[in-house]
């Protein structure tokens, strides 16, 4: 009896075993299925978000190309510094460490101590250590000190050209100029360095490492010729000292492909350094809102940001547009009795006893107002304007610099007899200095508008790979009859007329003057200005040179025509034995 | 009854039963557990201690303790450890006491007692005991195991000690398995299954309406949420909750997924290297698959089914209703740790610390599951072979 009810209880209880056996069977079925279902269709998600958590990448940082003058002189250059850093729990003789950067770094022993022996993962020591000072740690062979290698922008001629050079910033971008401008051939592409680190960041050696070069920047060729701006700079330096100007610029380009040879403006500032207002400014005491609106202020360049009224050189527009349409000739007769009424608008000339009677070439040589304002309302509101539109100065120069300034004008509609006259010997509107000198290069060229630029090709730092650029020119701006009488007449103005103090022994010059006062009109401020070119008779160089604010003397024949001059003297020997004159 | 000559029987006809299947088993699994522990724990081991075996050391020597233990169960008829049933349980009542005044502290819970340089988690001699008291009294009740109030004085047996455990030793897990080990034991020795269906159902009900209700709360805002409720929401949604508590959740199954089908290879695995914590410990299972793959893990999981059929087998053998019980509740202990410590792993179940029997680091654990073990390969020692 005792036998049958263990068997019976026995009987149930062994299939309710096989039932819990297959219950089991059963869960352990679902989890193989949540497996598969993660291991399987899951498994590309996972595997990523892993790696992510696990990699950890570091920049190489690529070396920026060079910028290279017209003789092969290196403007901006890179050079090699280092970080050295430690890393506390990868170093193995503390003391041995710290004597040693002591020494190489001529650091104080308390100083470095403290980094070596703070708990951290990695510790910057000193950064922007030279290389050879990098290589003499490295050759140590210490245990959790690192020297990384970092280029840094150098620019060997410090404040040369700084304004159209421009510099970079903490991750050697360009911040102004043309290292703005020709970034994306510059810049390279950055390397990357993937490490595999466990939880704390420490590098799990038998991973190796992944490691994707970086590409060098291309070299960038320029026009500029660090021979004439160096000289230009000299000449612009002295300018400003002597006159007690407030700036000076020298630009100097060549008319017949636009290549841009210098562009000066006084004062420069030093490349190593941006970021340091001039001694004069006492820039503890201010603002960062103030600091960075004069170091923007610093960083100017005046030939290509900034607006002004031309003045008298803007005659050779209104000479060009009246010759081109015919109404006046270089035999055409004027007279000045000092002034000329425009409408109820009495307009002075210069000279306040007159020029008397003069031709049209006379005139210029002269730089007789009344005979351009007649010159100017000959022509015509529609006429002027249509030539004014048509020699490009409403549009941008398109030059190969940043923040280049439209021209300031009256709408047409605006236009009235007196603002037709003002506009005519350059007052009452405001272009930049680059538009002046291409304006003017095209009258002179033959009537082919060419696009200013310093940018010449980009290559590879071993020469390979060059990619040249090419520029739009516009041809027929005006006639080359126009053109040849234009030349013909400013060699004149230069010869014998108000520009004489730009004439160089031995060479034709041609050239026009200007004086203009600036805005607020009466404030005794001046501007004097001279365009200048030559050969007169086959245009190969063409500089304009311009002083804001002198003390004293402001005439632009008396003080600007002789900075072209004396530029002239020097650089135009040496374009020749350069055989500079490509055309 | 089966029992009364067993030793009488053995002398005359020496053809006894030895599982070794059984044991293969155990050995491959202890085999295979120290050499992943010594995979997930050499690198940190080494960083910490300067010894990239420190823990493996001390998994060898809980082993071995274990394994001596386990020939001494095995060698004595396991009738004998009946007559301690009652003392057991007053022992497990003790024991999880003394963790009040004298528990040791360890990751933010008191579950250990120090015993010289051996620790001791009471919650693991409670599991053994509570096998033991169950399968004696439901021996002792006979039928009246069948009617309602039989059924209700088990169901309420394991309730104090799992109390304790959950409320003392903040170890809802180790509760949770008590209970699941009575449920079981309860279920294999009654005939019926409605009951058990009903049970079944109403647990389910229970869990869905706690995670609604936490769902709803954490939708108001409601901050009186404890961290049982924030393991609900972060199992929900581990990535939400990634840096605090769905952080080992999702570790772990970037350890898994990871894995892919055939594994990055044994040694080679990258969650270990600190980004999942502590990997030797209850998490073993997510590097398992990470190093050896879907098939890794599928081995250990195969494994572990091999070993509950043999339970299985010998609890269907087993000479008397006592044996049988004994085995059953090794069974469902077992089980109910392998299948819950997978779930979390998985994150098929809100995380919940329960180690993976045999393979985590632990040597508690190891000792008392060896213990177990001797038990089983005891009573299947009572099995004559002709009933095979």
């Amino acid at each position: 009896m005792a036998q049958e009810t263990a068997h019976l209880h026995k009987t149930y209880h062994r299939s309710k075993t096989v039932t819990v056996m297959f219950l089991c069977l059963f869960v352990f079925a679902v989890l193989m299925g949540r497996l598969v279902y993660l291991m399987v269709f899951q498994s590309e998600y996972y595997t990523m978000r892993a790696k992510e958590l696990h990699e950890r990448e570091r920049s190489i940082k690529a070396a920026r190309g060079r910028i290279i003058d017209a003789n092969g002189k290196i403007l901006a250059d890179n050079r090699t510094v280092c970080t050295i850093s430690v890393i506390h729990s990868q170093i193995t003789d503390q003391e041995e460490v710290i004597a040693v950067l002591c020494k190489e770094l001529g650091l104080s022993e308390e100083y470095v101590r403290k980094r070596v022996e703070k708990y951290s993962s990695i510790e910057k020591i000193k950064s922007n250590v030279d290389k050879s000072i990098g290589d003499a740690i490295r050759a140590y062979d210490l245990d959790g000190v690192k020297v990384d290698e970092d280029y840094k922008r150098y620019y060997p001629y410090d404040s040369l050209g700084s304004k159209v050079l421009g510099f970079t910033g903490g991750d050697n971008q360009g911040i102004i100029g043309l290292e703005v401008i020709y970034e994306e051939y510059l810049q390279g592409e950055a390397g990357t360095i993937l490490t595999v680190t466990d939880a704390k960041g420490v590098e799990v050696a038998e991973e190796g490492e992944e490691r994707v070069e970086p590409v060098e920047g291309q070299d960038l060729y320029v026009s500029l010729d660090m021979n004439i701006q160096s000289y230009a700079t000299q000449l612009a330096m002295q300018t400003m000292e002597t006159k007690e100007a407030d700036s000076v610029s020298i630009l100097v380009m060549n008319p017949q492909n636009g290549e841009i040879l210098a562009m000066v403006n006084v004062p420069e500032f030093n490349l190593n350094d941006p970021y340091t207002l001039p001694d004069t400014v006492e820039s503890d005491a201010l603002s960062e809102e103030k600091k960075q609106e004069l170091l923007n202020g610093m960083w100017r360049n005046g030939c290509i940001n900034d607006t002004y009224e031309p003045g008298s050189t803007f005659k050779i527009i209104t000479a060009a547009a009246g010759l081109e349409s015919g109404a006046v000739k270089p035999t055409d007769t004027f007279n000045c009795p000092g002034y000329i009424m425009v409408e109820d608008r009495r307009i002075r000339c210069h000279k306040v006893g007159g020029h008397g009677a003069e031709d049209f070439v006379q005139g210029t040589m002269n730089s007789c107002n009344p005979v351009f304002i007649t010159v100017g309302l000959r022509i015509g509101v529609e006429r002027y304007y249509s030539y004014f539109k048509q020699f490009g100065l409403l549009d941008k120069t398109g030059i190969d610099l940043p923040g280049e300034a439209g021209t300031i004008m009256h709408n047409v509609e605006n236009i009235g007899p007196v603002e037709l006259a003002t506009i005519s010997f350059g007052q009452s509107f405001q272009i930049t200095p680059i538009q002046l000198a291409v304006t003017a290069s095209s009258i002179v060229n033959g009537g082919r508008r060419v696009t200013p630029h310093f940018g010449v090709k980009v290559a590879d730092s071993d020469g390979s790979n060059s990619h040249v650029f090419s520029y739009p020119v516009r041809d027929n701006v005006v006639s080359p009859e126009t053109s040849e009488t234009m030349r013909y007449i400013l060699e004149q103005v230069v010869a014998e007329g108000s520009g004489k103090n730009g004439a160089v022994e031995g060479y034709r010059v041609g050239g026009k003057t200007a004086t203009s006062q600036t805005l607020p009109r009466g404030s005794g401020k001046y501007i004097a200005s001279f365009l200048g070119f030559a050969p007169a008779d086959n245009p190969q160089i063409l500089a304009v040179a311009i002083i804001n604010h002198p003390q004293g003397t402001y005439y632009g024949g008396q003080i600007a025509a002789p900075v072209v001059r004396q530029l002239f003297e020097n650089i135009l020997p040496y374009l020749e034995k350069m055989d500079y004159n490509r055309t | 009854m089966a029992e009364r000559n067993s030793s009488r029987r053995r002398q005359s006809n020496n053809e006894n039963f030895m599982d070794y299947s059984l044991l293969f088993i155990v050995l491959f699994l202890l085999g295979f557990g120290m050499i992943m522990v010594y995979s997930t724990s050499s690198y940190e081991a080494n960083l910490e201690w300067g010894d990239s075996a420190y823990y493996l050391k001390k998994q060898l020597f809980a082993t071995i303790l274990g394994l001596a233990a386990m020939i001494f169960v095995a060698n004595v008829p396991y009738h004998f450890w009946e007559r301690f049933a009652v003392i057991g349980y007053i022992v497990s009542v003790v024991l999880i006491l003394l963790i009040i005044p004298f528990g040791h502290e360890s990751h933010g819970a008191k579950r250990w007692l120090y015993i010289g340089p051996l620790s001791l988690q009471p919650a693991e001699v409670a599991k053994l005991c509570m096998i033991l008291f169950l399968a004696s009294m439901i021996c002792t009740m006979g039928k009246q195991i069948r009617n309602r109030k039989g059924f209700w004085m088990v169901l309420m047996v394991p309730m104090p000690i799992a109390l304790m455990l959950w409320r003392i030793t903040q170890n809802l897990s180790s509760a949770i398995i008590v209970v699941g080990i009575a449920v079981l034991m309860l279920f294999v020795s009654c005939p019926d299954y409605k009951r058990f269906v009903l049970l079944g159902l109403a647990a389910l009900a229970g869990a869905a309406v706690v995670v609604f209700v936490i769902v709803k709360m954490a939708e108001n805002q409601v901050d009186t949420l404890d961290f049982r409720g924030a393991r609900i929401l972060a199992w929900l949604d581990p990535e939400a909750y990634a840096s605090g508590k769905g952080f080992q959740t999702i570790q772990a199954l970037y350890a898994i997924g990871s894995g892919g089908v055939l594994g990055k290879g044994l040694g080679q695995s990258m969650q270990k290297l600190g980004f999942l914590p502590e990997a030797q410990n209850d998490m073993i299972f997510s590097i398992i698959c990470e190093e050896l793959g879907l098939f890794g893990g599928f081995a250990v999981i195969i494994m572990f089914i091999l070993l509950i059929w043999r339970f299985m087998v010998i609890a269907n053998n087993a000479p008397d209703l006592f044996g049988a019980l004994l085995v059953v509740g090794v069974l469902g202990h077992i089980a109910i740790q392998v299948i819950l410590n997978i779930a979390v792993v998985t994150n098929t179940i809100p995380n919940t610390g329960i180690s993976l029997p045999f393979i985590s680091y632990g040597g508690s654990s190891v000792m008392f599951l060896l213990i177990e073990i001797g038990l089983v390969l005891s009573v299947a020692r009572g099995i004559r072979l002709k009933d095979l």
